[in-house]
């Protein structure tokens, strides 16, 4: 058995620039697998973060029908023994009750559509991340009443600036004329274009007397304490919740668009790799066929010699495996590096506006993330191994098999 | 133009998530019209129409029995829904002028909304709101929100459309015995909205009666042929010339439970109308 690898390893070496053209092609290969994944899933998660944290977050507490209708009609409660259980849960980072609502906000002769969210100023801080989108202002303050934060482009859009008054006009739950002056407290920067210009918030007090609401909510957002437990989390908080009065929702099921896009991404991506990884089995398969038809001579002498071929087979399997495990190794030592350097120095691309429009339509900062998963450098490793295994079972089948007395002939 | 009003509409979200709604919601009946099992609806019972009767000017004479060159009128406004343990009722007061698509409406109750006015000065619809003394432009995407909380549309309001010059009018045949007046055979007219019209039907089909002309019903049809709601005029009376449905019932197919019917209190065709009340300036002066 030593033997065999040592003899292995002696082959891999008798032709130094083949083996390494093969083993650079490798450490390429794994270097762009582990580089790319770990793209995808840094780009990924800053984008649903981004969504989950100017939106609904990562679970979604809300009324039965809510997400079909989304209209006042569909309303829940945050009653105390429910903020209770949600404050005791230590899969919740964070949470907070809001009331979702449509209306129009109104300066001089400028009149614009909104979606008008209540928001508890303190509560919403450990969920979302809009009150640190703060440009100029400040974000609603507990004790302040009738104050609105605007996003930055609906506030150029109505002309106004902080401390200005703003009309919002809307139907009342009640169904009478909702209407009261608000006055500006901040401005916030959205990445995401159409909050960006149809996002108000106000206190959720004021916007319950607004809409003549009551105790009445359409959500509670919550910020789960591990992202990828937010399907997990949704689960647990839904078997304990009356289905009859409110639902948990993960964010793929509020965000069913955002979902598809990362799978449909996703699946594209592996795409792109599989046909790398086709490419590095041809260059293994390549290199293995081409050692061991140069040794046909060699292998009919040992066979001659009493060498069983089940052992010249192994031979070449891990000539296979040594040479793919070569690659293996110093790509991951190259590309983990980098990576870890990329995670901790994310790359805005603050010169670039085409690249920043293509961020803010999925509703994100234009900045390359980097996210290392042990996942994905096994999962590149194992499948490079895989490719040499199979790459290598014909040559070494080749190698194997003849007589002999044939093979010495046929020289 | 239609798409371009419905690309203007869709950027809200609220249309947006109405729109997927109405698709969801007529997956059903499309599926249904492929495989050739749609329901036949009430047009199999339908007779011909006599020979010589022309849909515009059946359409006419529907339009005539409603509004005049100059119309004001006095109305209450009954607004039903299952979250309001006792029904809303908004009385207002309404100056037209069909030609130059001018009106005014005022809030008369109840008193929180006493003195809000709506004046629509072609293409412009403005509100004027007294309590903060605010008057804010309603921009076209807000056409079809509901009107002070009821199932009618600021669109419905306004009246942006002619029934008569935006439509194109096809008469499907004589409706012997109208579901809402049994005695009075009906002629059903077809509006399709023509290619520029400032439309958000799909199609309107009407009843209007073969004798009198009075309109006895609307069904609103969405752009894929789904019907949305339905308008049933009754308490059919004289004035002058004229035979007027006094009350008007809206009912949308798509909410359980809501419905808003308008009464007439009283109405002046032919009115005499001041140009002043169709300013700006009217529009502020809240008569509270």
């Amino acid at each position: 058995m030593n033997l065999e690898w040592r003899l292995a390893w002696r082959n891999v070496w008798r032709n130094p620039r083949r083996t390494g053209l093969t083993v650079s092609a490798t450490v390429f290969a794994v270097g762009l697998l582990v580089l790319m994944s770990a793209l995808s899933t840094g780009m990924w998660e800053k984008i649903i973060d981004d969504s989950v944290s100017m939106g609904s977050g990562h679970v979604t507490l809300t009324g039965p029908n809510y997400l079909e209708e989304r209209t006042l009609e569909e309303f829940t409660y945050l009653d105390a023994p429910l903020a209770a259980r949600l404050e005791e849960n230590p899969a919740v980072a964070g949470f907070a009750p809001r009331v979702n609502a449509f209306g129009l906000l109104s300066e001089a002769d400028v009149t614009r559509g909104v979606m008008v969210i209540g928001v508890d100023p303190a509560a919403e801080r450990t969920v979302s991340s809009l009150p640190d989108r703060i440009e100029s202002g400040r974000f609603l303050e507990k004790g302040k009443t009738r104050e609105i934060v605007l996003g930055g482009r609906l506030a150029e859009i109505l002309g106004v600036k902080i401390g200005d008054q703003v009309l919002l006009y809307s139907v009342a739950y009640s169904l009478e004329s909702a209407y009261d002056l608000f006055s500006v407290a901040g401005i916030m920067r959205l990445p995401n274009p159409s909050l960006d210009r149809g996002l108000a918030l106000v206190s959720l007090a004021d916007a319950q007397a607004f809409f003549v609401y009551g105790d009445r909510i359409s959500e509670v957002a919550i910020r789960a304490s591990e992202a990828s437990a937010s399907t997990a989390l949704a689960e647990q908080l839904g078997s304990s919740l009356d289905p009859e009065k409110i639902e948990a929702h993960a964010w793929p099921e509020v965000m069913p668009d955002l979902a598809q896009t990362v799978v449909i991404d996703k699946l594209g991506m592996y795409m792109m790799l599989a046909i790398l990884v086709i490419v590095v089995a041809f260059g293994i398969f390549n290199t293995i066929l081409m050692a061991v038809l140069e040794r046909k001579r060699e292998f009919g002498v040992v066979l001659a010699l009493g060498l069983r071929p089940r052992a010249i087979f192994r031979i070449v399997y891990f000539e296979s495996i040594l040479l793919a495990g070569v690659g293996l190794m110093l790509g991951l030592l190259v590309a983990i590096p980098g990576v870890l350097y990329l995670q901790a120095n994310p790359i805005p691309l603050t010169n670039s506006e085409e690249m920043a429009a293509a961020f803010a339509m999925v509703g994100s900062d234009p900045v390359i993330y980097a996210k290392l998963i042990p996942e994905n450098p096994i999962f590149s490793g194992l499948t490079i191994l895989l490719v040499a295994l199979l790459a290598a079972f014909y040559p070494a089948v080749r190698a194997s098999r003849g007589k002999p007395v044939d093979v010495l002939r046929s020289l | 133009m239609l798409r371009e009003i419905f690309a203007r509409l869709s950027t809200q979200p609220e249309v947006q998530e109405r729109n997927r709604r109405l698709l969801r919601a007529l997956s059903i009946p499309l599926a249904l019209v492929v495989c050739g099992l749609a329901p036949a609806g009430s047009a199999a019972e339908l007779l011909p129409a006599p020979p010589g009767s022309d849909a515009k000017e059946i359409a006419r004479r529907a339009e005539d029995s409603l509004r005049s060159a100059r119309t004001t009128l006095d109305a209450s406004m009954t607004v039903v829904s299952p979250r309001l343990s006792a029904p809303r009722v908004v009385r207002f007061q309404s100056w037209e002028e069909r030609d130059t698509k001018r009106s005014m409406v005022r809030i008369l109750s109840p008193a929180k909304d006493a003195g809000t006015g709506f004046l629509k000065l072609h293409p412009n619809l403005w509100m004027f709101v007294p309590r903060v003394e605010r008057t804010i432009r309603i921009p076209p995407s807000m056409m079809l929100q509901s009107w002070m909380g009821s199932d009618m549309t600021n669109d419905d309001l306004v009246k942006e459309s002619s029934t008569l010059d935006d439509y194109t009018h096809t008469l499907l045949g004589l409706d012997p015995s109208p579901e809402s007046n049994p005695e009075l055979p009906a002629y059903v007219v077809e509006y399709i909205p023509n290619e520029d019209a400032p439309v958000v039907w799909g199609k309107i089909v009407a009843w209007i009666e073969q004798e009198y002309g009075t309109p006895l019903q609307q069904d609103f049809y969405d752009e894929d042929g789904s019907l949305l709601r339905r308008m049933q005029f009754s308490d059919v009376r004289a004035v002058g010339e004229r035979r007027v449905p006094f009350r008007w019932s809206m009912t949308p197919l798509d909410k359980e439970g809501h419905s808003t019917t308008i009464e007439i209190e009283s109405i002046v065709f032919d009115a005499e109308i001041e140009p002043a009340i169709f300013t700006k300036r009217n529009l502020r002066k809240a008569r509270r």
